[in-house]
């Protein structure tokens, strides 16, 4: 359950017609009936199926692709392998182009592309997937940093000595002057597992050419990277490339790279002049990857008496898997955002992500943040416990203040970490509880946020970050609107259309939106980087304001008030006109009114199609050391979580028994969907915590690519969540809108860590925290004691 | 992933499935609700080339009690039916508690306790409750019929003492003086996850004591298992929580569990430690729970 609470009431939403309410979802009726259309309920005349050829080895040579005995299977139609197509390289980090079509010379990971088949239906790809025979020279191969990093190691890439994909060295401020006034330092060191989304709808694309054009549907979080890449890999104009995206069926970050799915269908339906289907088994998205990177984590920090950081010395080392694609950007979020959420001066951040013989990993929900917070947020809570402090007072202590300027040079506008702590330690009791439960009870708090959009397209470019367009229809009853903004589940059409709705004064339900299609919408990067509500959100509340202007215009036209006694007489301003709900009254005399519609269409009548414009760009943020970029945002959010925890102390089980969330969010368009990211981030947050880590066995093949043995939580698992909500106001935002969907994961491995914590009194370092670890924690202290007592 | 080719027939009796089985031999696979024998075929871990249903077999779907022989429950029966009769509920809640604490609703609307058992695995939840009962199975095949106590069907992980021409028809809880009985599973979440552990107890409890005692570990050797010398520790002894304990220590050193990707064989035997006392504590002070 969730609880509508305004605490600040920094915005003005009481007097909005749709923003910050709680309005049905527009893809609602879709969803539930089934009528909605996913991109597996999508057949084309003549479709071929076709599924990927993978390694079986996760080093290896390819010495010879035997594809014979498939080849005379009937129904076959293509087989493909890296010959047969570009051999250009590709990924989402432009410095580390390193993934190929399919593998030219070495496989990188057992599950690794070879080639592709495409056969007239899927049994008959199965069939022939199994008549592949791939020999092979074994090479040796490397599964953890630490292998990789070891001298003579064998190398995965000419292009990465020491198998060193991304380091990263900075410091800010003065660590040796923090070093001489801290009054207590203190090293921990934790690590966090290779996690997966755990989405339900696996990557599928289906393709398809006429004459040069090619049209590419997908299940993507972006239809432009996915245009700009193919057109690049293909060699194409992006004008020669459609991208469509039928409905989503999640994505959290898996979604955003290249996938497999896409480069052969696109291949394959040029060799075959047919459309082509390539869709992946549920295990092959784990063979995919792209999830959370393992981590290992180490923090020194140096504080005052009075629990003031005064220096931060970070320490993370990633395991990449096998390719880069986000995996540059994910090294420099694990540490670029420390001190958007602390305030102080001097730090010292290192990483290392290396290359190893693993799916690769990427970009998931807190984009390489859950991990860093949760250890951040372990460490405060063992240098509060050094000092005597209540672990919410440290937090306070040190929390960034609005409109401050972060020391690598992030401009933080709106920013209430502090309020979010006073109000989630108040409504979850947290004062009758800490450090009063029984043994096996315990309660903890965690701190998070995000950016809201990234500063920065994720290649070189001058284009905008999302344009916004509106057409009214003729008659003035309709409104369409289009944008290329990517809803993968978490609403961001319904916001959309709220702002649209709100924007131009026209009501919500005669509104349509039209997205996800490179030809008929108008440019967004996508869902990233938690950007749709701000960037999507301006671009159309831009465009929805041109609309309104235009038709104030034409209504000053068209209205007259009385001769008599009217608030006055003569021609009417269009600044003297507003809007609202349909209707254009004047300000001073509402009474007088006309409906948009009919303002509409005679605007139509005179001058033609009635379109708005809207245009989004960040502008110019950020540092200018190397890597700034990562991190910058027109606007951060904040949350802070507490989880209460009972745990076995026999068995090592942990049941999480409550949660609070307080999330400074900015203003809510949608406080139903807000709560439904919080419920969802805790929901994932808790799995990643207690249960959830992505195994191989000694040879890098992949033990759990099921829903079975990769166990997220269930709804049986879950606590009773209370979302709560600042309802403050970001003056970079439309509305004064920020982010939730993946600040609401950043604080949440911490809090239960640290309720973990409290419960047992014993830090378990390593995620996940499953029964098997807790009671071996609790072991090895009882055994530590036992010999302290001798 | 996708199922392999296969020849399918759906027998109108029992004899006819049996005379099946006997004819094709070892190509041949009995299936029921399919929810293992169709994920292994997906998965290549198995492919016959011809599967038997028993779903059509109306023998095999009763729930019932027989006076003086106990309750009769068809092999076909599936869990949640087990979970939902009213007849189990009355005699053994620790029965229709296991098959509720298992899978997961789909799982549990399609698999049969006659799958449950004849697959053998090591972990499978309704072993050990129906052991520590007493439970029966009756075995037919081409050339007649046998009853074995339900603990001597299995031979090792996945393997059981079955003919290939046989098949379960049903299993009997035979009438017991068991004044309790409770299954414990440990699962790594509430739902959806296989055993770590599974701890069975039946005990008799006579003004506090403990007249006899049956325990079952699932999940921590290649079968089922009895822990006889916890069994017989208890026997004629006064029940309290240091009794159970210690039946729990003796219990834990009774398993030979494994390690793989769930737990450690060492974690492990503590579990069969804490659930055997749990289970022990529940069945004595509980009932049929
Ligand atoms: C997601 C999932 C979760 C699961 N969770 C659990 C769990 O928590 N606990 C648990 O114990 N199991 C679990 N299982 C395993 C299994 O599906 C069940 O044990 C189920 O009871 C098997 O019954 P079935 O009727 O579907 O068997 P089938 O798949 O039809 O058959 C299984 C085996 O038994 C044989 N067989 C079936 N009936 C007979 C008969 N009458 N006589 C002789 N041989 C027969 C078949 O030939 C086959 O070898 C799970 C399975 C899945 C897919």
């Amino acid at each position: 359950m969730s609880k509508e609470f305004s605490y600040l009431n920094l915005n003005k939403s009481a007097s909005y017609s749709y923003v910050g309410k709680n309005l049905k979802r527009v893809d609602m009726l879709d969803k539930v009936t089934g009528r909605g259309k996913y991109i597996d309920d999508l057949k084309f005349s003549n479709m071929l199926y076709a599924k990927l050829i993978r390694s079986t080895e996760a080093h290896a040579r390819i010495i010879n692709i035997d594809t014979s005995e498939a080849e005379k299977l009937p129904g076959v139609k293509a087989i493909i392998t890296a010959k047969d197509v570009p051999s250009i390289k590709y990924g989402l980090s432009p410095a580390r182009y390193d993934e190929n079509i399919f593998c030219t010379d070495t496989v990188k990971y057992y599950g690794d592309k070879i080639g592709a088949i495409a056969a007239i239906d899927e049994e008959t790809v199965y069939k022939a997937l199994k008549l592949i025979k791939v020999e092979y020279e074994v090479l040796p191969a490397v599964f953890t940093p630490a292998e990789a990093a070891k001298e003579g190691a064998p190398q995965i890439f000419e292009e990465y000595p020491g198998n060193v994909n991304t380091e990263i060295h900075l410091e800010f401020g003065d660590v040796e002057k923090g070093r001489q006034e801290a009054y207590h330092i203190r090293t921990d060191r934790l690590s966090g597992q290779r996690t997966l989304h755990g989405f339900i709808e696996p990557h599928c694309t289906i393709a398809y050419w006429k004459g040069k054009r090619v049209h590419v549907q997908s299940t993507h979080q972006s239809v432009h990277y996915l245009q700009h890449h193919i057109a690049r890999i293909f060699d194409m104009k992006e004008g020669d490339v459609r991208v469509t995206l039928p409905y989503v069926g999640g994505g959290f970050g898996g979604k955003v790279d290249i996938s497999g799915t896409d480069v052969a269908a696109v291949a394959l339906s040029k060799i075959t002049g047919q459309p082509v289907k390539v869709f992946f088994d549920l295990e092959e998205v784990w063979l995919n990857g792209r999830g959370r990177h393992g981590m290992d984590m180490k923090y020194t920090t140096g504080v005052t008496k009075e629990g003031k950081i005064v220096f931060v010395e970070a320490e993370v080392i990633l395991d990449g898997g096998a390719y880069s694609g986000l995996g540059v950007a994910t090294s420099y979020y694990t540490g670029s955002l420390l001190n958007v959420l602390y305030d102080f001066d001097n730090y010292k951040f290192d990483a290392y992500r290396y290359v190893t013989n693993l799916p690769p990993c990427g970009a998931q929900r807190g984009h390489g943040q859950p991990h860093p917070r949760y250890a951040f947020e372990s460490h405060l809570d063992h240098i509060a416990e050094d000092l005597g402090m209540d672990p919410i007072d440290i937090r306070i202590v040190n929390a960034r203040k609005a409109n401050t300027v972060t020391p690598n040079g992030y401009e933080v506008k709106s920013y209430y970490l502090k309020e979010a702590n006073e109000l989630a330690r108040d409504v979850s009791g947290w004062k009758e509880k800490k450090g009063k439960l029984p043994k096996g009870r315990g309660i903890g708090v965690g701190n998070g946020g995000f950016v809201t959009g990234a500063g920065f397209c994720m290649y070189r470019t001058d284009l905008p970050h999302s344009i916004g367009m509106i057409k009214i229809y003729d008659d003035g009853t309709h409104a369409i609107v289009y944008t290329q903004a990517v809803d993968i589940g978490q609403g961001s059409d319904t916001v959309l259309v709220q702002m649209a709705a709100e924007a131009m004064g026209f009501p919500y339900e005669d509104i349509t939106i039209c997205t996800r299609d490179s030809d008929l919408a108008t440019l967004d990067y996508g869902a990233y980087a938690s950007r749709q509500t701000l960037m999507a959100g301006w671009a159309v509340k831009r465009a929805g304001e041109d609309i309104k202007k235009k038709i104030l215009i034409q209504a000053a036209e068209m209205l007259k008030v009385k001769e008599d006694g009217g608030y006055r007489s003569g021609k009417l301003m269009p600044e003297e006109l507003d809007c609202k709900e349909g209707y254009v009254f004047v300000k001073q005399e509402p009474a007088v009114n006309i409906s948009f519609a009919e303002v509409a269409r005679a605007y139509f009548v005179k001058h033609g199609v009635l379109v708005g414009r809207g245009y989004y760009h960040p502008g110019k943020l950020g540092g200018s050391h190397k890597g700034a970029a990562v991190g910058t945002s027109p606007a951060y959010s904040s949350a802070t979580q507490i989880a209460e925890v009972e745990v076995d102390m026999e068995t090592g089980e942990t049941k999480v028994v409550g949660t609070w969330d307080v999330h400074d969010s900015g203003c809510v368009v949608n406080p139903q969907l807000l709560h439904g990211q919080v419920h969802g981030a805790f929901s994932m947050g808790i799995g990643e915590t207690i249960w959830e880590k992505v195994v191989f066995d000694e040879k890098g093949k992949l033990l759990n690519g099921n829903f079975a043995e990769y166990r997220m939580p269930t709804a049986l698992d879950m606590p009773h969540v209370e979302s709560l909500v600042l309802d403050t106001f970001e003056p970079n935002g439309p509305w004064g809108v920020k982010e939730v969907g993946e600040g609401a994961t950043t604080p949440t491995l911490g809090c239960v860590a640290n309720a973990v914590y409290d419960a047992i009194g014993v830090r378990v370092t390593d995620l996940p925290l499953t029964p098997e670890s807790i009671w071996r924690g609790i072991k090895e202290a009882e055994k530590a004691k036992e010999k302290e007592g001798k | 992933m996708y199922l392999p080719d296969f020849e399918y027939f759906s027998p109108d009796s029992v004899e006819e499935a049996c005379q099946l089985l006997s004819k094709y031999g070892s190509k041949a696979k009995a299936i029921a609700g399919g929810t293992d024998v169709l994920v292994k075929m997906k998965s290549d871990l198995l492919a016959p080339e011809v599967l038997i249903g028993l779903g059509q077999l109306s023998p095999l779907k009763k729930i019932e009690y027989v006076p003086g022989k106990g309750v009769v429950i068809g092999s076909g029966v599936t869990h949640n039916e087990v979970r939902d009769s009213k007849v189990i509920q009355e005699k053994y809640m620790s029965v229709s508690q296991a098959a509720h604490h298992m899978a997961n609703n789909q799982v549990r609307n399609r698999g049969t306790i006659g799958g449950n058992i004849s697959n053998a695995v090591p972990s499978a939840d309704m072993p050990p409750i129906l052991i520590s009962l007493g439970a029966t199975a009756t075995i037919v095949g081409t050339k007649g019929e046998r009853t074995l106590p339900l603990e001597d069907v299995f031979a090792g992980p996945n393997v059981t003492v079955l003919e290939q021409d046989e098949i379960i028809t049903e299993f009997v809880i035979p009438d017991g003086n068991f004044t309790g009985s409770t299954y414990m599973k440990f699962g790594l979440r509430a739902s959806g996850a296989l055993a770590v552990v599974g701890v069975a107890a039946a005990v008799q409890v006579e003004d506090g004591v403990i007249k006899d005692a049956r325990i079952v570990l699932g999940a921590v050797s290649p079968t089922p298992v009895r822990a006889k010398k916890a069994e017989s520790f208890l026997k004629d002894k006064q029940a309290s929580e240091e009794l159970f304990a210690e039946a729990g220590v003796i219990a834990s050193g009774e398993c030979k569990p494994i390690s793989d990707i769930r737990a450690s064989a060492e974690y492990r035997k503590d579990m069969v430690r804490v659930f055997t006392k749990r289970a022990l504590d529940a069945a004595v002070n509980k009932g049929h729970v």
